[in-house]
């Protein structure tokens, strides 16, 4: 029996639709602590509505979540904020003309009496934060605009970290992005698990998601179909049995076995 | 020695200024050049305090509502309709003075006249869903509608009460100086405040600049924009007050001319019309010029019909400066990281 409390986040039969569109059919979903979740499926699987779910943006139709133990029938953007759970939204969240400070502490600022910015420590924490995450020498009074896309999905990184967010959801962070920025991402996913924070990584690209994730799971037409130890299981055999997916909709008979959702007491 | 290092100085201190205040100091710089060209084609207007006087009576009327018209600007919305809320806050003043004499009362209702209807406006763009451009179009009909409806087209007058205390706390003259750009300042000063300093004046920005983003973040839009239409209708009406009290008098028609001029003050100072960005210190200055040419003209002794040439020439010429300032900057900024 699997004990809700044993991680940091657990969804029991999550439904959403959306008017006649069924875009969860009953999701049970987990994330460890610690731990780095690669959450991979084909355009319009269900991917980025679990993660709004998960942030509080959409309210599931049926299904419970439990965050730490604690089970909610729905969360809000602010509950979820305060569970720590942060989503870095596939749509770029930024400010373009404004500084990289000013966009890390959008819609949380540091205030003093009366709501008035404190603006010196926010500009600290800010080029604190960057030399954290690798993005050193960049100062934060950049205007955002003048970042790479990269660094664009640096600064939404950064933010996440500020708020000391015990999960970061990355919304197709690669996207668009050149083969070093994509690295540096993955170096971003790699700072966050050493601080001992979790991440759930979705993509659609497995050889973007294959170097830094603990565990795979794989979701197709709102249901989750297959789940992979990354010791389990190659880049290769990931891309076969999505491939197989797409096509046949089942996972190749050889899978079966190494697919946690067949082995007892995983789920 | 002394001067040499003094030199050094100002030099740092124009090329500090120049590198972080480009646009800023641009506008600046059109409104400084203006008053040299006219200095030197009319020293004689322009060596009389007179002159400076006649401007700063008349360019609160422009400035005060470009001022709040820069926040709607920068949260990517139009207002249209601040002309006849202007006629409306004017009204409400005429009519509660004729009814109770020269009381504070008549500010306050004027002052509130001007919140509802800039509540209205945001609520039209904001619940209603009605593009700002065509919500204000519409409300700037119904209020003038509105003021003409209850005047019955006529003007009503209340210069009979110049001289009293709320009237020269208003419009008055303090050692020469007109007190109605006293209050522009100190409007100035408080936007500017607001804009940089408070978390308010973040969120305008970021309203304008990714509105999705800002809901995502947590950031109530809605209640951002119909906040600003609200301080803007205030300001409106309040500028509207000082129109009727200078000038001696309410008409219907109060506050048609300045619909342009207004929002020509607010991009000549930099503001771009898409929003996102935009300072206070840019439209005050912008509102100035447009004073200073309209000014200047009369006073070099060629014929007003100049002026509108003149208007449209430097409001030009000010948009291109911007241009190439912003294609430069983005220019000169390699892209980090690429």
């Amino acid at each position: 029996m699997v004990r809700e409390s044993e991680y940091l986040v657990f969804t029991k039969n999550l439904v959403k639709r959306f008017g006649d569109v069924v875009a969860l059919k009953g999701v049970n979903f987990r994330v460890g602590y610690n731990e780095v979740v690669g959450l991979v499926g084909d355009n319009g699987a269900g991917k980025s509505t679990l993660a709004k779910i998960l942030a509080g943006i959409y309210v599931p139709d049926e299904g419970e979540i439990y965050v730490k133990g604690q089970r909610f029938r729905r969360l809000t953007p602010q509950k979820a904020r305060e569970l720590g759970i942060e989503l870095v939204h596939q749509e770029r969240t930024l400010a373009e003309d404004h500084p990289i400070w000013r966009n890390i502490f959008m819609g949380r600022e540091i205030t003093g009496p009366l709501g008035f910015l404190r603006i010196k420590e926010m500009k600290a924490a800010a080029e604190k934060l960057l030399n954290e995450i690798g993005l050193k020498a960049i100062p934060p009074d950049t205007p955002v605009k003048f970042l790479s896309g990269g660094y664009k999905q640096g600064v939404q990184i950064a933010r996440a970290v500020q708020f000391e967010a015990d999960l970061v959801i990355l919304d197709e962070p690669t996207i668009q992005l050149s083969i070093s920025e994509v690295h540096r991402v993955l170096e971003y996913v790699h700072g966050l698990k050493k601080r001992g924070k979790s991440c759930v990584f979705i993509t659609h690209n497995i050889y973007h998601v294959y170097p830094v994730a603990d565990r795979f799971v794989i979701i197709d037409r709102g249901k989750i179909v297959a789940e992979f130890r990354k010791v389990d299981v190659t880049p290769e055999d990931l891309t076969h049995i999505l491939v197989s997916i797409a096509r046949t909709g089942t996972i190749p008979e050889k899978y079966e076995k190494i697919n946690l959702l067949n082995v007892a007491g995983s789920n | 020695m002394v001067s040499e290092s003094r030199g050094n100085i100002v030099f740092n201190v124009l090329t500090t200024l120049w590198t972080r205040y480009r646009l800023q100091t641009t506008v600046f710089t059109i409104f400084c050049g203006l008053w040299l060209i006219f200095y030197a084609i009319s020293p004689s207007s322009f060596a009389r305090p007179f002159t400076y006087t006649a401007i700063l009576s008349v360019a609160p009327f422009t400035i005060i509502p470009a001022l709040s018209l820069t926040y709607v600007i920068i949260t990517g919305e139009m207002d249209l309709s601040f002309p006849s809320i202007m006629a409306l806050g004017a009204w409400v003043l005429t009519v509660t003075w004729h009814a109770f004499g020269p009381t504070p009362l008549g500010l306050i209702l004027a002052l509130l006249a001007g919140l509802m209807a800039g509540f209205i406006n945001g609520v039209l763009v904001t619940k209603c869903h009605i593009p700002s451009l065509i919500a204000t179009i519409g409300t700037m009909f119904v209020w003038r509608g509105f003021v003409l409806i209850a005047t019955g087209g006529f003007s009503i007058s209340i210069g009979m009460w110049r001289g009293t205390p709320i009237y020269q706390a208003l419009v008055g003259r303090f050692g020469g100086i007109p007190i109605q750009i006293v209050w522009a300042v100190v409007i100035a000063v408080i936007l500017w405040i607001f804009l940089n300093l408070h978390k308010f004046g973040a969120h305008v920005y970021y309203t304008g600049d990714n509105r999705v983003a800002a809901q995502m973040l947590g950031i109530n839009t809605d209640r951002v924009i119909i906040t600003v239409f609200m301080i803007h209708g205030m300001l409106s009406a309040f500028a509207g007050v000082l129109v009727a009290l200078e000038m001696g008098s309410f008409w219907p028609a109060l506050g048609e001319i300045y619909l342009l001029e207004s929002i020509a003050a607010v991009v000549v100072g930099g503001t771009p019309i898409t929003g996102g960005t935009g300072t206070i210190f840019g439209t005050f200055i912008g509102g100035l010029i447009l004073k200073w040419i309209e000014t200047g003209i009369l006073a070099v002794g060629v014929t007003g019909f100049w002026i509108k040439l003149v208007y449209g020439l430097v409001i030009i010429i000010a948009l291109i400066a911007q241009v190439i300032i912003r294609k430069r900057e983005i220019r000169r900024m390699k892209i980090i990281g690429a």
